[in-house]
């Protein structure tokens, strides 16, 4: 299952993280920042540290898991 | 008796249709976001989230918002 990471600094300069799942790939570049920069300019998520106020980074994780037989 | 209301938490929620199952029904995926501002606009949910659904691959099916109130006498 793969996961798109959305990675924001806030007024504190802490990492606050918003992810989606299954992300459309090959990703998009210009629709991510886009993405990032509506959702600090609309300004509507907090966190412990202010509001978002800087993009530090998006990516998409994968997370693989394989069942063991008793 | 009058009521003051006072709004303690807001979550967004984008509700996915991911496909159907063998009897035809949808299959609905909730994406929740807790950590909105309890002043934040309906119009700014939707624009944050008119612009997150187009990064993953299922069909938006509904935008939804859920505000708690405290209700209290005054």
């Amino acid at each position: 299952m793969k996961k798109l990471e959305l990675k924001f600094l806030n007024e504190e300069g802490k990492t606050v993280t918003i992810s989606l799942d299954d992300p459309v790939e090959p990703v998009d570049t210009a629709q991510v920042t886009a993405a990032m920069d509506a959702i600090i300019a609309q300004g509507c998520f907090y966190s412990n540290g202010g509001d978002f106020v800087e993009k530090k980074e998006a990516r998409i994780v994968e997370r693989n898991v394989f069942d063991i037989s008793f | 008796m009058a009521v003051n209301t006072l709004k303690v938490d807001s979550r967004l929620q984008l509700v996915f249709s991911t496909g159907t199952d063998e009897d035809g029904n949808m299959v609905l995926k909730r994406k929740s976001f807790n950590n909105i501002k309890t002043n934040a606009t309906d119009e700014q949910l939707h624009e944050v989230s008119i612009a997150l659904y187009p990064l993953q691959q299922h069909i938006l099916v509904d935008i939804a918002r859920d505000d708690r109130s405290v209700l209290t006498e005054s």
